[in-house]
C-alpha cells in the first residue's frame, strides 16, 4: 500500500471515530475495562510465577545431624552429598549460626532464645539445595541412607499451592476476560457498522468505479485499531500506575519480605506491549465482524 | 469489444430477466438499447459491468469471460468501464471537483495526477468553472454531467449508461446527448439504455431492441420503435 493510501485510509478512519462521539466512547470504555481486567491480571500473573521461581529457589531440605557427630563425621557427609547429581549445594548450619539466625528472626531481647543460650538444644545441620527444585522431596528422603543424619525436614507444598491457586485464578480471569472480549468487540462491530452505514453511498461509488476490497476495508479495521489502541491506554496507565504505588508502599515499609515483587521495568514494558496489541486484537476482531457482515462483495 | 453469448438471467425471485442473449459491440460503437418497461434494458448492462452474474452464457468484456474472473479481480475490471444511472448517484457533500476527485482515489491515483486530469474532464463535461459547487447547487444536467465526468475520468474503454436522460428535461437531455456523442467520437464505446424516443430518432445510431429477454431487433442507424 501507498504511503499516500495509508494516510488517506487513517484520515476516513478519524473522520468516523469523530462523527459518532458516543458510539466511540461507548467502544472505547468497553476495551478500557477488558484490558484493565486484562492488566491488572498481567501483573498478578508475573508477579506469582516470579514469586514461586524466588521460592523454588529458597526450598531447602535441612538434613539435622546426630547430636554426638564428629567433624570427620561431617566432612564425609559433606563429600558424599556433593558428589550426588541431584544435590546443587550444601551449607554446613552450627548450632551456634542457627541460634543466631534464629534470634535475627525473632528479635534480639526475646526471653526465651536467651534461656537457649545456657544449652543450645539446636542440633547442627547441612543446609542442601537440590538441583531441580521440583524434586526437592526426592532429594529429602534420600537423607535416609546416611547414619550421621537424624532427621530432614522441607518447605513441602509452599510452590505448588501457589501455583494451583495462581492457575486457578488465571482460568477465573480467562472466562470473566474472554466473556468481557466479546462484549468490547461486539459494541466495536456496532460502531463499524453504523460507520459503514454512514458511508453506504460513497461505499457505492467506490464499487461502481473500481475500488479494491481492500481499498474499501482498510478504513474500517484502522478504524477498529484505534478503538483498540484508545481502549488501552487508561487501563495501561492505571495498571502501572498503581503497581508503581504498591511497590513503592512496601518499599517504604522496609523491604518487601518474602513477597518480593517484578521491579517495575522491565515490567511496565511488558504490561504496556500485551496491552495494546490485545486492544488492537479486539478492535480488530470487532471490525471484522461487521465488514463480513455488512460489506459483501 | 463486448461480447455475449446465449446469456440468461434468472433473478433469486425466479424472474426470468434475459432469455438467450447474443449480441456484439465493437469497440467505439455507440449503441442504443430500447424497449418496454421490464423488457430486461437494465439487466442487460448490469451484466456488463458485472453488478449481476448471468445465470447462463458467457460475457467477453476485451476477450475476457467475465464469469470466470475472480472476486477479488473485478474492481480491475471495471475500471475499464464507467457506469452512469439516471439518478446520477453523486455524493452530496463532496463538491463536484471532489465527486469525480473521488473516483480516482478510489483506485489509489497519486495526488499530483488527481488534479490536472479532474479539471481537465471537467473541462470536457462544461463545468470547470463550476466545480467548487455541491450536487445540491447544480441543475439535473450539470449533475448528470458531473456524474459522467466521474465515470469517465480514469479514462475507461467502455461508458455504460441505464438511462441518462431519465430525469432531464429536452433541453438538458440534448446537452447530454452530445458530450455523450463527443465522448465516442474520442474512441470510448457507449452503450446506453433509453425510453427517449425523440433523441433515438434524431441521433441515429445502432438500436438493439430488447423485448421479454430476448433481443427482437438490431439495426444500424435505427429507429425507437415504439410509441410510449
Ligand atoms: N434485482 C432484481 N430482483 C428480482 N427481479 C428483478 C431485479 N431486477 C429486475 N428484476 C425483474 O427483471 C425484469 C427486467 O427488469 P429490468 O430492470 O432489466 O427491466 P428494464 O428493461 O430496465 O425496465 P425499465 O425500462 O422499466 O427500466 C423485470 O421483470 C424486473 O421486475
Ligand atoms: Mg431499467
Amino acid at each position: 500500500m501507498k504511503i499516500e493510501t495509508l494516510f488517506r485510509h487513517c484520515r476516513e478512519a478519524f473522520r468516523s471515530l469523530t462523527r459518532n462521539t458516543w458510539m466511540t466512547f461507548a467502544a472505547v470504555s468497553a476495551v478500557g475495562v477488558t484490558l484493565l481486567i486484562f492488566g491488572f491480571f498481567l501483573v498478578f500473573a508475573f508477579n506469582i510465577s516470579f514469586m514461586a521461581s524466588e521460592l523454588d529457589k529458597q526450598v531447602n531440605v535441612r538434613a539435622f545431624l546426630q547430636p554426638n557427630v564428629t567433624s570427620d563425621d561431617i566432612d564425609q557427609v559433606i563429600g558424599q552429598l556433593k558428589k550426588d547429581p541431584a544435590v546443587k549445594s550444601v551449607k554446613f548450619q552450627s548450632k551456634e549460626d542457627g541460634l543466631r539466625q534464629m534470634k535475627k528472626q525473632w528479635g534480639d531481647d526475646d526471653r526465651i532464645l536467651k534461656g537457649l543460650e545456657r544449652g543450645n538444644p539446636l542440633p547442627d545441620t547441612l543446609v542442601i539445595k537440590a538441583k531441580n527444585p521440583q524434586k526437592t522431596k526426592q532429594l529429602a528422603d534420600s537423607m535416609d541412607q546416611y547414619s550421621q543424619i537424624a532427621d530432614k525436614d522441607y518447605g513441602e507444598g509452599v510452590t505448588n499451592n501457589i501455583l494451583d491457586l495462581s492457575a486457578w485464578i488465571r482460568d477465573a480471569v480467562f472466562v470473566f476476560g474472554l466473556g468481557l472480549a466479546i462484549l468490547a468487540a461486539f459494541l466495536i462491530s456496532n460502531t463499524i457498522k453504523l460507520t459503514i452505514f454512514a458511508r453506504r453511498r460513497e461505499i457505492e461509488v467506490m464499487r461502481l468505479v473500481g475500488a479494491s476490497n481492500w481499498f474499501i476495508r482498510w478504513p474500517f479495521f484502522i478504524e477498529g485499531s484505534i478503538i483498540g489502541i484508545l481502549g488501552a491506554i487508561v487501563p495501561m496507565t492505571v495498571t502501572l500506575v498503581s503497581y508503581n504505588a504498591v511497590i513503592g508502599i512496601l518499599d517504604a515499609n522496609g523491604g518487601q519480605g518474602i513477597f518480593k515483587l517484578l521491579p517495575m521495568w522491565p515490567l511496565s514494558l511488558y504490561v504496556a506491549g500485551m496491552t495494546t496489541i490485545l486492544g488492537i486484537m479486539i478492535g480488530v476482531w470487532g471490525s471484522m465482524i461487521s465488514v463480513r457482515r455488512f460489506l459483501r462483495v | 469489444m463486448i461480447e455475449m453469448h446465449d446469456v440468461y438471467k434468472v433473478y433469486g425471485n425466479g424472474v426470468k430477466a434475459l432469455n438467450g442473449v447474443n449480441v456484439k459491440i465493437d469497440q467505439s460503437e455507440f449503441v442504443y438499447v430500447v424497449g418496454p418497461s421490464g423488457a430486461g434494458k437494465s439487466t442487460f448492462i448490469k451484466l456488463m459491468y458485472r453488478q449481476e452474474k448471468p445465470t447462463h452464457g458467457v460475457i467477453l468484456i476485451n476477450g475476457v469471460n467475465i464469469k470466470r474472473v475472480r472476486d477479488w479481480k473485478i474492481p480491475y475490471l471495471r475500471r475499464n468501464i464507467g457506469v452512469v444511472f439516471q439518478d446520477y448517484k453523486l455524493l452530496p457533500n463532496m463538491t463536484a471537483y471532489e465527486n469525480v476527485a473521488f473516483a480516482m482515489e478510489a483506485v489509489e491515483t497519486p495526488r499530483r495526477k488527481i488534479r490536472r486530469r479532474v479539471q481537465e474532464i471537467l473541462e470536457l463535461v462544461g463545468l470547470y468553472d463550476r466545480m467548487n459547487a455541491l450536487p445540491s447547487q447544480l441543475s439535473g444536467g450539470e449533475q448528470q454531467r458531473v456524474s459522467i465526468a466521474r465515470a469517465m475520468v480514469n479514462n475507461p474503454s467502455f461508458l455504460i449508461a441505464d438511462e441518462p436522460t431519465g430525469n432531464l428535461d429536452p433541453e438538458n437531455s440534448w446537452d447530454i446527448m452530445y458530450l455523450l456523442e463527443e465522448i465516442n467520437t474520442r474512441g470510448t464505446t457507449v452503450v446506453m439504455a433509453t425510453h427517449n424516443k425523440e433523441i433515438v430518432n434524431t441521433m441515429r445510431k445502432r438500436v438493439i431492441a430488447v423485448e421479454q429477454g430476448v433481443i427482437v431487433r438490431d439495426e444500424q442507424q435505427g429507429e425507437y420503435g415504439y410509441e410510449d
